[in-house]
């Protein structure tokens, strides 16, 4: 008994002792993303941006990321309260990057001046969507809209056309239509603010309950409504990044895409973690996107580059063709009228945003099952 | 607390009769416990009971009391739970008579297929449902396509659409207790009940009924606590409003405090409710039953011909039903593009390429670290049966007690204890323990324990004790003993009880989620990732390996265990 239980005792201690002393150390040959950016565009990412630092520093990089959507990302990063787990924040909307810088948890991004020069301050009209922060402690990557995708064969099946955002209340689309709750999703949140900005508050939520007693499926994630559309257990989604419309062509799957008038755009902003474990790794990634390499990964996937130099283009057949037919025919975001009503100082306030959440948690989350019956 | 050593009597020899080896082993046993099951419980209990300032309050509760939404949530889990326990009480208690009472062809193999539902990881299970019972699932589709149905009918999105998948997931959780229960009703109190004219319903009532009940709680406890804390497959077909699903929705997100404090809340309010459950069921799940352990050959009827065909039609039924998910897996783990066909028209290898060798991190995590568990699990499961069947230690009682607590605690409850509990560093510790990967392994190691501990004292009851006693007469200490008589003969049980662990940390995926760390990820943890990531058929291939990997052992079990592999869940 006596040798027994000595061996379990220290076969128990020596696992405390193991982790504290192995696995605390940080290398420089690590890099950890956090991002509400799905798989579909943060994988091909990381992928280039590993081989271009073997290329550059014969380093063997190790990435990995943790997908969040943007509020959990948000509130993960607020919880690690300086000490971060990773490294780069990617995606979502500017205004939570700007909460951030202000509790003093962003770095300022380091990257050349022509670079950052090159980047737009704003884009959409009537009012400007800023593409990078003036203080300088977030950039805009990509350009990406929350538009809808379709299901073009049960459409033709139902009879129904989708063009822009009221097509989306026709009576037939009872039940087929799939969306991510505002308070779990961003994407979903901004379009919420669109419409309301679009119809005022009163209508745009009369509006918006139209739409949940046509709406089948709340999904907890986003990217979960790309995904029940292009399998045909809904016809429409609403309020769908781009790329990750576009990922479910290139996996094979038959769904269109609609660009509807002042839809939000997205810059997909990033900024590097304070007391991030991989600084430096941090701000080469940073830059790698927006070098031409970068930009190439987006423009394939169903994104828009950040800056008007580039255009998405490709050989006949390529993916970035593919992407170009997918959205009729749009190559870049400065080449087409940019509508946007999406005002941040209105819907980026903190209050504000618990407002629409508590409104959409009491009056149609809470009463979904008898709007659907209606 | 104290009832333990009341049982145990401690007589002042039973200390001195210990090395200082013995004490210290015993001793670790127990910092293992306050470490790892007591402290972060606590913690939990402390956070749901203050503010963010750590000031005693109740409000945290009375919030949640008064809150609508929550109450029908918490309704809702309960009709829920009591509903997938009627649900498998009549699939499963079926199946156990028909397989233990009677003879039929093929009846060996329908033993074996019917438990292998129990392998369904979280998440792959529902999803396999969608794609073949989904609006859009091969069902449907065949009833529009070819018999003109107007309106896909809608199997999947709604509770029902969970009590489906629930219940044709843990039925074989009843069949096993039932099994296991009937198994032990000696025959010879069969025939004395019947030489005494007691047939039927009768010597049901007063037999079989009272000598199951047990095992038929314990069985229907486990299936309730299951059902009560999956989050995962509500969240598929559209369901929000259970208790599991608010808590981990409402603690994944940090950005609405008062959200985050609910979800706190509300995984103190299950852990409560499952120990509350526990002492209701306690008479009937102490390991202490295992005391009238024999198992015996029960005489099987034979059926005539129709009836054969009858039990053969019906295992087939439900067997059909409860292959469903693996079947839709399959389909969409090589189809590429399915949508809206019966069944795929592409095939392809490529999803299997990029979850298993591309990144081979997934399957080589899940072997460690549920390796990892296993080994912690011997080293702390193995002793503890020792020590409760073969020694009157103060404090056996409460370590069984706590043993059978852990079965009933929902994964999501120990996941955020444990973010609570070690989100600083541990004295002489640099970093928060939850920032290294070994709080995975740990934290499987203490679900998954009572299956090893089980498993090594149901086998341990079965050595008698003058064996060992014979070999101390001769001089033997007790660790020679134990090496050389003991272990011998109870190697088979103890694995199979780590099987059964290693099968089921495999699939854990309530905590392992809350508490995943980047580069570190379990299968189970990448089916969630590539699930929320929108590669569904990805998620679908890692399902489909952790689903061989689950069958492969559960063979093995069944080879090793027989008809004894219901032990461990009693």
């Amino acid at each position: 008994m006596k040798r027994f239980a000595v061996v379990i005792a220290l076969a128990v201690m020596g696992f405390f002792c193991l982790s504290g002393i192995g696995f605390s150390q940080a290398i420089e040959n690590e890099f950890y993303l956090i991002t509400p950016v799905s798989k579909d565009v943060h994988d091909p990412a990381l992928k280039a941006f590993a081989a271009f630092v073997k290329k550059k520093y014969n380093v063997d990089l190790k990435t990995s990321a943790m997908p969040q959507g943007t509020p959990v990302a948000y509130g993960q990063i607020v919880e690690w309260k300086g000490k971060p787990q990773a490294d780069v924040f990617w995606g979502g909307e500017g205004t939570l990057f700007d909460l951030l810088a202000d509790q003093g948890l962003l770095d300022k991004v380091a990257i050349p001046k022509a670079m950052w020069d090159e980047i737009p301050a704003t884009i959409g009209k009537p009012i400007g969507l800023p593409l990078k922060d003036p203080k300088g402690y977030w950039v805009g990557t990509t350009l990406e809209p929350y538009g809808l995708i379709y299901q073009p064969t049960l459409l033709k099946r139902l009879g129904v056309e989708i063009k822009g955002w009221d097509d989306l209340l026709n009576p037939k689309l009872k039940g087929q239509i799939a969306q991510c709750t505002p308070d779990r999703s961003s994407s979903s949140h901004a379009s919420y603010e669109v419409i309301l900005a679009m119809y005022g508050w009163e209508k745009g939520w009369d509006w918006l309950t139209k739409l949940a007693a046509n709406t089948g499926i709340f999904t907890a994630r986003s990217r979960d409504v790309p995904s029940v559309v292009s399998k045909g257990e809904f016809a429409v989604g609403v309020a769908v990044p781009s790329y990750m419309a576009f990922a479910e062509v290139l996996g094979g799957y038959d769904v269109m895409f609609v660009y509807p008038k002042n839809a939000y755009v997205t810059p997909e902003p990033m900024a590097v973690l304070k007391g991030a474990p991989h600084p430096k790794a941090a701000h080469a990634f940073v830059e790698f996107l927006l070098t031409e390499e970068g930009q190439r990964i987006f423009m394939e996937r169903g994104l828009y580059p950040i800056t008007p130099k580039y255009k998405v283009q490709g050989a006949p057949g390529s993916n970035a063709e593919k992407a170009v037919q997918f959205t009729a025919g749009i190559r870049s975001f400065y080449d087409i009228p940019v509508g946007n009503v999406y005002d941040p100082k209105v819907a980026g306030e903190k209050k504000r945003n618990e407002e629409v959440n508590a409104y959409f948690r009491k009056e149609i989350a809470e009463k979904h099952k008898e709007l659907i019956k209606k | 607390m104290n009832e333990g050593t009341a049982v145990a009597l401690p007589k002042p020899s039973v200390w001195s009769e210990m090395k200082i080896g013995g004490i210290l082993g015993y001793a670790a046993i127990w910092a293992f416990f306050i470490i790892f099951l007591i402290y972060p419980l606590i913690r939990l209990f402390y956070d749901s009971f203050t503010t963010e300032a750590g000031i005693f309050t109740l409000a945290n509760f009375q919030d949640f009391f008064t809150d609508a939404f929550y109450l029908k949530s918490l309704m809702n889990s309960m009709l829920l739970g009591v509903g997938t326990v009627i649900t498998t009480s009549i699939i499963g208690i079926a199946i156990a008579f028909l397989l233990l009472r009677y003879d039929f062809p093929g009846r060996g193999l329908f033993s074996y297929l019917t438990i292998i539902p129990m392998i369904m990881p979280p998440l792959v299970g529902v999803m396999g449902f969608v794609f073949i019972m989904g609006r859009a699932g091969t069902v449907n589709i065949i009833l529009q396509d070819y018999f003109g149905l107007q309106h896909p009918i809608n199997f999947m999105y709604g509770l029902h659409g969970v009590l489906l998948v629930e219940t044709l997931h843990l039925f074989p959780l009843m069949t096993l207790s039932i099994v296991d229960a009937m198994g032990k009703i000696s025959p010879s109190l069969d025939e004395a009940a019947e030489s005494v004219g007691s047939r039927g319903l009768r010597k049901f009532r007063d037999i079989t009924f009272p000598l199951t009940t047990p095992g038929y709680v314990s069985g229907a406890l486990l299936v309730f606590i299951w059902t009560f804390a999956d989050f995962a497959t509500p969240l598929v077909v559209g369901i929000s409003d259970l208790l599991a699903s608010q808590a981990y929705l409402n603690i994944v997100q940090f950005v609405d405090r008062r959200l985050f404090k609910m979800g706190i809340v509300i995984s103190a309010i299950m852990v409560i409710l499952a120990i509350l459950f526990l002492i209701i069921a306690k008479k009937y799940v102490s390991i202490k039953d295992y005391s009238s352990l024999s198992y015996s050959v029960i005489e099987r009827k034979k059926l005539s011909p129709l009836a054969q065909a009858g039990a053969i039609a019906f295992l087939a039924f439900i067997l059909i039903l409860a292959f469903i998910p693996y079947l839709g897996l399959a389909l969409d783990s090589f189809g590429r593009g399915w949508a809206l066909t019966p069944f795929p028209v592409k095939y392809t290898l490529q999803y299997f390429e990029r979850v298993a060798i591309e990144t081979p991190k997934f399957i080589i995590n899940s072997l460690l670290y549920s390796g990892i568990s296993v080994v912690i699990c011997i080293a702390v499961g193995v002793p503890i049966a020792w020590v409760m069947s073969r020694t009157r230690l103060p404090g056996r009682g409460v370590l069984d007690s706590l043993t059978t607590l852990i079965l009933a605690l929902p994964g999501t409850g120990i996941g955020i204890a444990y973010m609570r509990a070690f989100r600083d560093p541990l004295p002489f510790m640099t970093t928060a323990l939850i920032g290294m990967w070994i709080v995975i392994p740990v934290v499987l190691a203490v679900r998954r324990l009572p299956y090893t501990v089980r498993g090594t004292f149901a086998s341990l009851l079965i050595v008698h004790r003058s064996f060992e006693e014979a070999a101390e007469s001769v001089g033997a200490t007790k660790a020679r003993t134990f090496k050389d008589v003991t272990l011998p003969l109870i190697w088979k049980g103890v694995l199979v009880g780590s099987l059964y662990s290693f099968i089921l940390a495999l699939q854990e995926a309530s905590a392992t989620l809350l508490l995943v760390i980047p580069g570190h990820e379990m299968m189970t943890v990448g089916i969630f990732n590539f699930y929320i990531g929108g590669s569904v058929n990805e998620a679908a291939a890692l399902g489909f390996i952790l689903i061989i990997l689950g069958a492969a052992c559960l063979f093995i079990i069944n080879r090793m265990a027989g008809s004894k592999m219901g032990g461990v869940f009693g």
